[in-house]
């Protein structure tokens, strides 16, 4: 390892660890940008779940409304791009119009599936965890039935966001410089989920509309006597919540790639709601959740990508490749189970409510 | 709290379960007379594809059309079909069926064993059978498909040699010398296959290269074939990390994700098994060229044979020698092509065609971590 003395290297067990210091800090330059990457959508999953069961309603759709809101936001850019031609590419995030136009239908689908669950889970007070199961298999079935039927004609869709180019300057500066270039090399919709990370996290603490959510999702009996309309506020933050989890969807099919493609979210959904729970139903908790299995999972790439050499590389060879693909896995399940009794949910998540008047 | 972890993880297996439908379709070409009949079953997805369901289906078309043969194709509409379509071509006392892609092989040598007096070609099969002539799961292949079976054809392709033509071109083409391969995952002979040759075919044109090899997965078939995000993500940071600038990738759907990250990094990339300039557009500034599997060719070779009374049972290899792999033409007039290139790619063809040149070690199909 350069930049760490022989001499330590050589000492039993721990040069090991020495060893495994140097590997890190050689490749978490690279490790960074994909960090970021596999967390963003995952993040945005995860603060749909925070906002709906901070307010009382589990959401197990996540998976299916980011997959919907992938599909429509691809089939929106279509045609609009039919309709108005492919536009000219702004300097910034190669920014056009049917783009835009995507990503609103994209954010408005969302919203959408999320009125649907809203309307089962709490209007007509269906089991939340079936009303999710229904969107996360009706989204499935339903986008790529369709998708087939579109893939027998050639569309063509209104193209991705471009990511930033962080000046080699700054990029290359050691750890402050690679972090800057990680969060900016991503494209608008990865740079805007850190900042609703940062909003909602102030919103849910410091706000009234916090300090209201919160109380229907602990106590929806005690809000209401207090004059907080319950149906109203979990109506309204499930369907806001929705365009979360939408945002994530247009980062898979607008963003990240520049189409639709069968089940694209491939358990992202899913793993968002584990970093919600792991992230004990706060949105910087749940940032840290996802960031936690994305740096894992970066890991996991560069072993493979670039095997540490010496008594390390052999020590980690005996290890079967398969163990490192799925060390996050592994975390996010170790960590869930050490949690489970001390990570509460909000009292009345997952119970529907009825006004006392009503009953 | 604790039932909903317990729901979530539950829900995580019900997601993998959830498979998307799709569509058929079926159409007929004027029959003219001759009593061959040639039905195709496609994979999923859609008969002009640009991709394997297309160009197999070419291959049926010009073949019928010299034979004056009648041909049907049908798509079935998801993996549950592939038994009901196939059925349906033999119920209609089809002479040959031609089943397009891996994915068709199991339902493929079920109908061949079932009747054996219908032709059968799996495009891109290596039929693997036990004593009996069903389908073998554990890949033992203890039985003898071609004694087992004497009338189902598996077409397969030399996959290194293509992957080694693709080699010299991205090693003619490197400003570094140092290039970049992706396969999907280390176990699959013919993903392995491709990135052996490639390595030799780089190394041919300039010993001084440097192949860095990578895997999308080691064992989760969704992230090594099907996962585009997990593919751009990756290609990524194996970009940056390893400095390539020419970056050739074998994993299918994850593949294509490959090739949007090389497009970002400004690198330029190779597609494979058909040209992937034509087949995924939204990639091809940057791709110089594909290492090309000929279905259509074949395909028809194969019918003909059948027709000829010349076909044997078994496995039918396709390699340059009888037109069965190549590479794609440079459209991208962007991208300069060194002179001499051309020289080196017919020399290698013609060292292929007489057997001279060696495109792949002798473990061929076998990974072994340098």
């Amino acid at each position: 390892m350069s930049g760490i003395p022989q001499a330590l290297d050589a000492i039993p067990v721990l040069g090991i660890l020495f060893q495994l210091l140097g590997y890190l800090v050689a490749n978490i330059e690279f490790m960074s940008h994909t960090t970021v990457a596999v967390a963003i959508p995952i993040t945005l999953a995860a603060l749909c779940g925070v906002m709906c069961e901070r307010s009382g309603v589990v959401n197990i759709g996540l998976e299916g409304i980011m997959l919907t809101a992938a599909f429509v936001g691809w089939i929106a850019g279509v045609v609009a791009v039919g309709i108005l031609g492919p536009g000219t590419q702004l300097p910034v995030f190669g920014i056009t119009v049917p783009l835009l136009i995507a990503l609103v239908a994209a954010l408005l689908a969302g919203m959408l599936v999320s009125l649907l669950h809203a309307w089962l889970a709490i209007s007509l007070r269906v089991d939340q965890i079936i009303s999710g199961t229904i969107i996360n298999i009706g989204a499935a079935g339903i986008t790529g039935y369709v998708y087939s039927l579109m893939a027998s004609k050639s569309a063509v869709g209104a193209g991705s966001f471009t990511t930033y180019r962080v000046p080699s300057g700054v990029a290359d500066f050691p750890i402050v410089g690679w972090l800057i270039n990680a969060v900016l090399s991503q494209g608008p919709i990865g740079i805007i989920t850190i900042l609703v990370v940062i909003v909602l996290q102030i919103m849910l603490f410091r706000s009234r509309w916090g300090l209201r959510t919160r109380a229907v999702g602990e106590h929806p009996r005690a809000a209401e006597t207090v004059g907080i309309d319950v149906i109203r506020l979990r109506y309204r933050n499930v369907v806001m919540s929705g365009a979360l989890a939408a945002l994530g969807g247009a980062w898979l099919s607008m963003e990240q790639t520049n189409k639709f493609d069968t089940n694209m979210t491939a358990g992202r959904g899913f793993i968002g709601l584990a970093a919600m729970i792991v992230g004990r139903w706060t949105p910087l908790g749940a940032f840290g959740a996802a960031l936690l299995f994305a740096s894992a999972t970066a890991l996991s790439t560069s072993l493979q990508i670039s095997p540490p050499q010496g008594d390390l590389g052999a020590l980690m060879g005996r290890v079967p490749g398969e163990f490192w693909e799925a060390l996050p896995y592994i975390i996010t399940i170790v960590i869930l189970a050490g949690l489970i009794g001390r990570s509460i949910a909000p009292a009345a998540d997952g119970q529907p409510y009825e006004r006392e008047s009503a009953t | 709290m604790t039932g909903n972890v317990r729901t979530v993880f539950g829900l995580l297996a019900t997601a993998a379960l959830v498979a998307a439908c799709s569509s058929s379709g079926a159409s007929t070409a004027p029959s003219a007379g001759s009593t061959l009949k040639i039905g195709v079953v496609t994979d999923v997805g859609k008969v002009d594809d640009k991709n394997f369901n297309q160009y197999s289906y070419e291959g049926a078309q010009k073949a019928a059309a010299d034979l004056g043969a009648t041909v049907q194709y049908v798509v079935p509409k998801d993996a549950s079909d592939y038994a009901k379509d196939i059925q349906g071509f033999v119920d209609q006392k089809f002479n040959i069926i031609v089943t397009v892609g891996f994915a068709l092989g199991t339902d493929t040598i079920k109908a061949a064993k079932a009747n054996p007096d219908v032709w059968f070609l799996a495009v891109d099969v290596a039929p693997c059978v036990d004593e009996a002539g069903a389908p073998d799961g554990t890949f033992a292949c203890k039985g003898d498909a071609s004694k087992l079976l004497p009338k189902l054809i598996g077409i397969t392709f030399q996959e290194d040699q293509a992957g080694y033509l693709a080699g010299i071109v991205s090693a003619a083409v490197s400003k570094t010398g140092k290039i970049g391969q992706i396969g999907a995952i280390n176990n699959n002979p013919a993903v392995v296959r491709y990135l052996q040759g490639f390595q030799l075919g780089a190394k041919s044109y300039n010993p001084n290269v440097t192949v860095e090899t990578a895997f999308f997965s080691t064992g989760d078939p969704n992230k090594a074939y099907a996962d585009p995000v997990w593919g751009k993500t990756f290609s990524t940071q194996f970009i940056d990390q390893k400095g390539v600038d020419v970056l050739f990738q074998v994993a299918g759907g994850t593949g294509n994700g490959a090739l949007d990250a090389a497009c970002e990094k400004n690198i330029l990339a190779i597609g494979v098994d058909v040209d992937q300039y034509n087949s995924y557009t939204t990639a091809d500034k940057c791709i110089v060229t594909s290492a090309e599997k000929h279905l259509s060719s074949a395909v028809n070779q194969t019918i003909k044979a059948i027709s000829g009374s010349t076909a044997k049972g078994g496995v039918s290899t396709f390699n340059a020698k009888n037109d069965g792999v190549g590479y794609s033409p440079f459209h991208n007039t962007s991208i300069p092509i060194p002179a001499g290139v051309q020289a080196k790619l017919d020399a290698a063809v013609a060292g292929m065609k007489d057997g001279s040149l060696k495109t792949c070690p002798d473990k061929c199909g076998t990974w072994t971590q340098p």
